[in-house]
């Protein structure tokens, strides 16, 4: 019996040993302590756009096909096959989107992180940076943090565009039920920039949470080889369940109390 | 230069293909292996489900219940609220939690939590040189190794979407209960609106998703190389790789049954 709630006990053990290793990390960020490794952060930043950026837009375009084809027949059937914008902008911005950023980069960045950092940490690089006087949290987890925080927010904002460019190709051009400007109308009508603004914070928030985890695993690695792997693998886990507690947290903050629709008076 | 430039695109491009066609000999050798005798492979079957059973559960429930609680529950109920019809949340459930969220959810923990760690312990094998080790003492890796863990995924993977489901739906009634509403309406519309075809097809195409993730998530543990490094890079690379193919294959599913089936496309 006991076997299974290990999953659950790990899991909160775990997630106090975050929090802590977390808000030092955040801190060194705050107080500008990492900023004597700026261009170690710049770098982290470009590692980031050149090697994540396409299989972030890609998996996001999928999301937006799949909104779009669920979204135009879900119309359908209710009658108002017109109003498939209102669909597709609600699953697109508001709800879609934070999700499936949180997905692919834990997958993409979190376990990137926790693969790269913990190889260090088994092969003793990090004792090394360490005996060479330099702070290795600040320089492999702070600047890692500053470099997603430069560069995540501008590969949010395209991902965006990318998934409103897929939606208007299933609806218009693949399912077909209505015309391009009377899609558009709907669209543009059922959101505005505050819209954006809330999705942006409920993605910088979980690309927060997934760089700490992504770190915390990796610096913290043991056990040779197979160490590393499993530190991957729990990384994961604790992933995708903290993606989908923000996503659900700021859904409830955001639009809990006032939907935002320009319906009514 | 201009011959850098095109082995920079090239390069990338020919290792997908290359990989892609040794994920399909894969699958056709787990298959031929899976059907032909004998079948040592029964008791690693039922360790590998219950192991993928154990991991998964806490995960799943407090996935599915938070994203339906938010995307489909209190999203749309805000702008049905607005119309004075919250009960049809009940047939926008059905639309939206058996036919995507449920899948989605269950593919992504069922990658992120069983699948990472398939792809961990293959690689650590291969790291320390087991399989060689097994294949030498005469055993088949893909019949003793892979074909448990294909069988065990696809077969979890469809039951766990019942419970997506279930979770789902609870998180509706959560949602209705947020907005004071009274249940009956929301149940009616339910019952009316959730035909067989659409949890026959949410199973089905998660069981499909199941297949999926074993089938990368394998050959990438099985082909780890380079040291410390290469476990959490397999890892990295065969959950990122997982979750393409299922949602690329989501989105062809999808189209295909909501095309195929006229009675999906009208709401009671």
């Amino acid at each position: 019996m006991t076997g299974w709630l290990d999953v659950p006990r790990g899991w909160l053990e775990a997630f106090g040993e975050i929090a802590r290793f977390g808000s030092r990390v955040a801190g060194l960020v705050y107080s500008g302590r990492v900023l004597k490794f700026f261009g170690e952060s710049l770098r982290q930043a470009g590692i980031l756009i050149l090697g994540s950026a396409v299989i972030i837009w890609a998996f996001v375009f999928i999301l937006g096909l799949q909104c779009g084809v669920i979204g135009a027949y879900f119309n359908r059937s209710i009658g108002a096959p017109s109003l498939a914008g209102l669909f597709s902008a609600y699953c697109d911005l508001r709800e879609g989107l934070p999700y499936a950023f949180g997905y692919i980069l834990s997958a993409k960045v979190g376990t990137g992180i926790v693969a790269e950092l913990g190889a260090m940490r088994i092969s003793d690089e990090i004792d090394a940076l360490e005996v060479m006087g330099i702070e290795p949290v600040t320089f492999l987890a702070a600047t890692r943090l500053l470099g997603a925080w430069i560069a995540i927010p501008f590969l949010y904002l395209v991902g965006v565009a990318v998934a409103y460019l897929a939606s208007y190709i299933a609806v218009v051009d693949q399912i077909g039920d209505v015309s391009s400007g009377g899609y558009l109308l709907i669209f543009w009508t059922y959101q505005d920039f505050v819209d954006v603004v809330f999705s942006l914070a409920k993605g910088m928030v979980m690309t927060t949470i997934i760089v700490l985890v992504g770190c915390y695993y990796g610096y913290t690695a043991s056990g040779g080889p197979v160490g590393v792997g499993t530190a991957t693998a729990k990384s994961m886990v604790v992933n995708i369940i903290m993606v989908h507690i923000v996503g659900m947290l700021g859904t409830l903050v955001f639009y809990g109390a006032n939907p935002r629709a320009p319906i009514g008076g | 230069m201009a011959a850098q430039a095109v082995a920079r695109v090239l390069l990338p491009a020919r290792s997908f293909f290359e990989q892609t066609g040794e994920m399909m000999i894969l699958t056709a050798r787990t298959l031929v292996s899976a059907v032909r005798p004998p079948y040592p492979y029964g008791e690693e079957l039922v360790g590998q489900f219950l192991f993928v059973l154990k991991l998964s559960w806490f995960p799943m429930t407090i996935s599915t219940f938070a994203l339906c609680l938010g995307a489909p529950g209190l999203q749309a109920a805000g702008i049905l609220s607005l119309f004075g019809n919250l009960d049809r949340l009940g047939g926008f459930f059905v639309v939206t939690a058996v036919r995507f969220i449920g899948p989605i959810v269950t593919a992504a923990v069922v990658a992120g939590v069983a699948g990472t760690a398939i792809t961990a312990d293959l690689g650590a094998r291969k790291i320390r040189e087991e399989l060689d080790a097994l294949q030498v003492l005469g055993v088949d890796p893909i019949k003793n190794l892979v074909v448990p863990r294909f069988l065990a995924l696809i077969v979890i993977t469809g039951l766990l979407d019942i419970f997506a489901v279930v979770f789902g739906m609870s998180a509706g009634i959560a949602a209705e209960l947020l907005y004071r509403q009274p249940l009956g309406g929301f149940f009616a519309t339910l019952f009316a609106n959730a035909l067989i075809t659409d949890l026959a097809a949410s199973v089905a195409m998660c069981s499909m998703f199941g297949a999926i993730i074993a089938v990368v998530c394998c050959y990438k543990g099985m082909t780890a190389s380079g040291g410390p490094a290469g476990v959490g890079r397999a890892v990295n690379q065969a959950v990122v790789i997982a979750f393409m193919g299922v949602f690329a294959f989501l989105y062809l599913f999808t189209t295909v049954l909501l095309a195929s089936n006229p009675e999906l496309q009208s709401i009671r």
